[in-house]
């Protein structure tokens, strides 16, 4: 039987998680993770419209769905900061301190994610219907993609700072460090998650094309801030040099494997 | 039959007389006379292993007024005369400069293939001059007997025995542990020592902890961390914060012809840890190098204006790679045993399996934080100390560990962990004392690169962990391990001026267990 590593336990525990919620997110239920139009809200930015389309969307509901959206999407890239947390606190507190990253790092893409919300039911009644704000969004998306900017916040997103041990003060300490990693992670990836949702189509593949992304280009190792064509290729060259090494084992059947994680 | 054999560098007195040495030094000169972009010249193979050279990286330094400054290649006082145009192009410095592995469990496989490379290299050198075929690089056994613990003479002439040519394996920045040029490395318990071949595991011992697909490391292996690290920065040393040697720093390491005799016994150690029935991973995201992680690839220009690539599979087993070494004892000195293992002898367990019973290393996966200070500690010249405070719940599982100690139930082994030590001055030491008994030094060989915020450590700095369970288990039979705190005090080696910005993000203890 295999044993796995506490840290294999709680990669994979996290990626179960991420993966549950995309398949219920593939249903998309409720229609939570697209704006629903009718005639009304279809004529333009007025009081009667702007009314319709809260009651056809919810405010609570599309934060529901963003919400689900966000485990999904950033779960798998929470695997180090988390083991970062877990391992510089004492086994009694180690939950808790957890807990305490994963609410401010939540809570300020919540936070993000009202304000995108606006904005998107906004360019819903502005332009309804049009595939003009999803093309805005991609080019403003490539630019910050492309800029020494964010850059700058991947580079940031990889800093793993000491964590105070005792007390409240590591309570508010790992809930100030899920703070700090949530700017610089909603810094990076805020025009790479604004373009799906406004997407009227392919919205699903959207999402898992720019979480490949996401994941892929915080697996690389931190540069020099210039502009650059930024899209990363890491995570597929992992993907080919990890077949090719279990084909090899297969082959010659060594009975070895080697461990896969996202760990840091 | 093995075609080379590497050899002591201290035989003949580690004079010229010494025939290994002294092609090495025409060889070396014949590297140094090619320009910075030709990837068989000396200055290529040394931003092979790290650079001040490329304006364009993340670590080149500027002062306040955005001028390079010391150390970029510019600045290197006196001998070598280093050059720092033509560079490369692009693509050529992308693919094969600032490779060296360090914090990382590919230190000892990437290093083996970069001293192949600079010997194939060297070889075809001496052989054009007219040198033997089978030419060898030396190594350099401080650990040897006698005055072994020195630089071998022959890098202290300023010239060749005609009297007349510049000798290449002088230089002129480096300065010694007493920074008055006198070259050696301080040997003890508690310097530089060869208790790292003790060990009998490699991930997270020997060779240092796993490197996965996030590299975010910033903690050696023993090896690297005591003696590699300590004996570059006793060679290089320091004059001032302007002025350290060559040696100190892996962005101009390589710049001094003693880097390769220095890595050649390292690699020389870990042959003979592997000789000595010691494995290395078989997981093959070690074997098969960082390309197995979608990282960079090892890779070495060879002569003839070929390329090598090659895996960490591709270079453990010397008899495959044609050469051995003279020597490949484990220790040149016979090997103490801490206090634990004496306690375990004494009650009645072999040596080896008294060893043996503490064999897990520190690792993340399942060591427990015992005790912390919290916050930020900054180190001036006279060191700092502070209390350690312990957690009741950790600290009696350890005691408890200590009660039930034998060779059939292994008792914790603590850890002593500074996280995030930062700083620009990598010709630095760090000794560190518990409860006023010293426990070890640090170098911090690398720390300027670590610290950089845009650099591939994200600024992280260093990590170091220094084996404390000799300390506890004697707190423990002194009935004085329900002490609230421990004492722990770090001195640097050096004076630290003012402005200058060294500091340890925070100190831990912690427990392995080994059940």
């Amino acid at each position: 039987m295999i044993k796995l590593k506490k840290r294999s336990r709680i990669n994979i525990l996290l990626l179960l998680i991420s993966a549950t919620v995309w398949i219920v997110l593939l249903f998309n239920p409720g229609n939570m993770m697209t704006i629903a139009h009718c005639p009304v809200t279809d004529a333009g930015a007025s009081s009667a419209s702007i009314k319709m389309l809260l009651a056809m969307n919810p405010f609570s509901s599309l934060m529901i769905g963003w919400a689900l959206m966000l485990v999904a999407m950033m779960l798998p890239m929470l695997i180090a900061p988390i083991h970062h947390v877990r391992e510089r606190s004492f086994k009694s507190r180690r939950s808790r301190a957890v807990a305490f990253f994963l609410i401010g790092y939540f809570a300020i893409w919540m936070m993000a994610g009202a304000i995108l919300l606006a904005v998107i039911l906004m360019l819903n009644l502005v332009a309804p219907q049009s595939y003009l704000p999803a093309i805005a969004a991609g080019i403003i998306a490539f630019v910050w993609q492309c800029s020494p900017v964010k850059q700058r916040c991947i580079n940031r997103g990889h800093k793993h700072r000491p964590l105070v041990a005792f007390g409240i003060a590591a309570d508010m300490d790992a809930l100030n460090f899920g703070i700090i990693h949530g700017i610089w992670c909603v810094a990076s990836c805020w025009a790479l998650m604004l373009f799906p949702m406004l997407l009227g189509q392919g919205h699903f593949v959207a999402m898992a094309v720019v979480t490949y992304m996401m994941i892929s280009e915080r697996l690389e190792h931190p540069t020099a801030l210039k502009w650059r064509l930024r899209f990363s290729w890491k995570l597929i060259r992992i993907a080919i040099a990890q077949a090719r090494i279990r084909l090899q084992g297969l082959l010659t059947d060594s009975g070895q494997s080697s461990t896969v994680s996202l760990d840091s | 039959m093995t075609s080379y054999i590497r050899t002591n560098a201290w035989n003949n007195g580690g004079t010229f007389k010494n025939e290994a040495l002294l092609w090495y030094a025409k060889g070396v000169g014949e590297m140094q006379s090619l320009a910075l972009d030709n990837p068989n010249s000396w200055w290529f193979f040394a931003a092979i292993h790290g650079e001040y050279v490329d304006p364009s990286t993340t670590w080149y330094v500027t002062n306040s007024a955005n001028t390079p400054v010391f150390p970029d290649w510019g600045f290197i006082p006196g001998m070598p005369q280093v050059p720092t145009v033509p560079l490369p192009p692009y693509n050529i410095k992308d693919i094969f400069w600032n490779q060296c592995q360090h914090q990382s469990w590919f230190f000892t496989p990437w290093h083996r293939g970069y001293l192949l490379a600079l010997e194939a290299q060297i070889r075809t050198a001496v052989i054009a001059a007219g040198g033997p075929s089978d030419w060898a690089l030396p190594y350099w056994n401080y650990f040897g007997p006698g005055n072994e613990y020195k630089i071998p003479p022959a890098f202290t002439v300023p010239t060749l025995p005609d009297g007349k040519t510049p000798n290449p394996l002088f230089v002129t920045a480096r300065y010694g542990p007493k920074r008055d040029g006198d070259i050696y490395v301080v040997i003890g318990p508690n310097d530089a020592n060869e208790k790292c071949q003790q060990d009998n595991t490699y991930t997270n011992s020997y060779g240092g902890p796993t490197t996965l697909f996030q590299h975010a490391g910033t903690l050696s292996g023993d090896l690297e961390q005591n003696p590699h690290n300590l004996v570059h920065v006793d060679v290089g040393g320091i004059i001032n914060n302007t002025k350290y040697g060559l040696m100190s720093d892996p962005g101009t390491a390589a710049l001094d012809p003693i880097f390769y005799l220095h890595h050649s016994n390292i690699d020389r150690m870990w042959a003979s840890w592997n000789n000595a029935k010691n494995d290395n991973p078989t997981d093959p995201i070690w074997t098969g190098g960082p390309q197995a992680s979608g990282d960079r690839e090892f890779i070495m220009p060879m002569p003839g204006g070929k390329s090598w690539v090659y895996t960490s599979n591709d270079v453990t087993d010397l008899s495959k790679l044609d050469y051995t070494y003279d020597d490949l004892s484990l220790t040149a000195s016979p090997i103490t045993f801490g206090g634990l293992t004496q306690r375990l002898m004494k009650l009645g367990n072999a040596p080896e399996a008294a060893m043996a019973a503490g064999e897990k290393s520190m690792n993340e996966d399942d060591a427990e934080l015992v005790g912390a200070h919290d916050g930020n500690l900054r180190i001036r010249t006279s060191g700092v100390r502070v209390k350690v405070s312990l957690n009741t719940d950790a600290r009696k599982r350890v005691s408890a560990s200590l009660t039930a100690a034998s060779d059939a139930a292994a008792p914790d082994r603590v850890y002593l962990h500074l996280e995030n030590v930062q700083g620009e001055i990598d010709a630095t030491k760090l000794k560190v004392y518990v409860n006023q008994q010293p426990v070890g030094s640090v170098a911090l060989f690398g720390l300027r690169r670590a610290s950089v915020p845009d650099g591939s450590h994200a600024g992280h700095g260093l990590s170091f962990n220094l084996e404390i369970t000799d300390v506890i288990d004697n707190l423990f039979l002194n009935n004085a391990l329900n002490a609230k705190s421990l004492d722990v005090k770090i001195m640097p080696d050096r004076p630290v001026s003012d402005d200058e910005k060294l500091t340890v993000g925070k100190i831990s203890i912690y427990r392995q267990g080994q059940q």
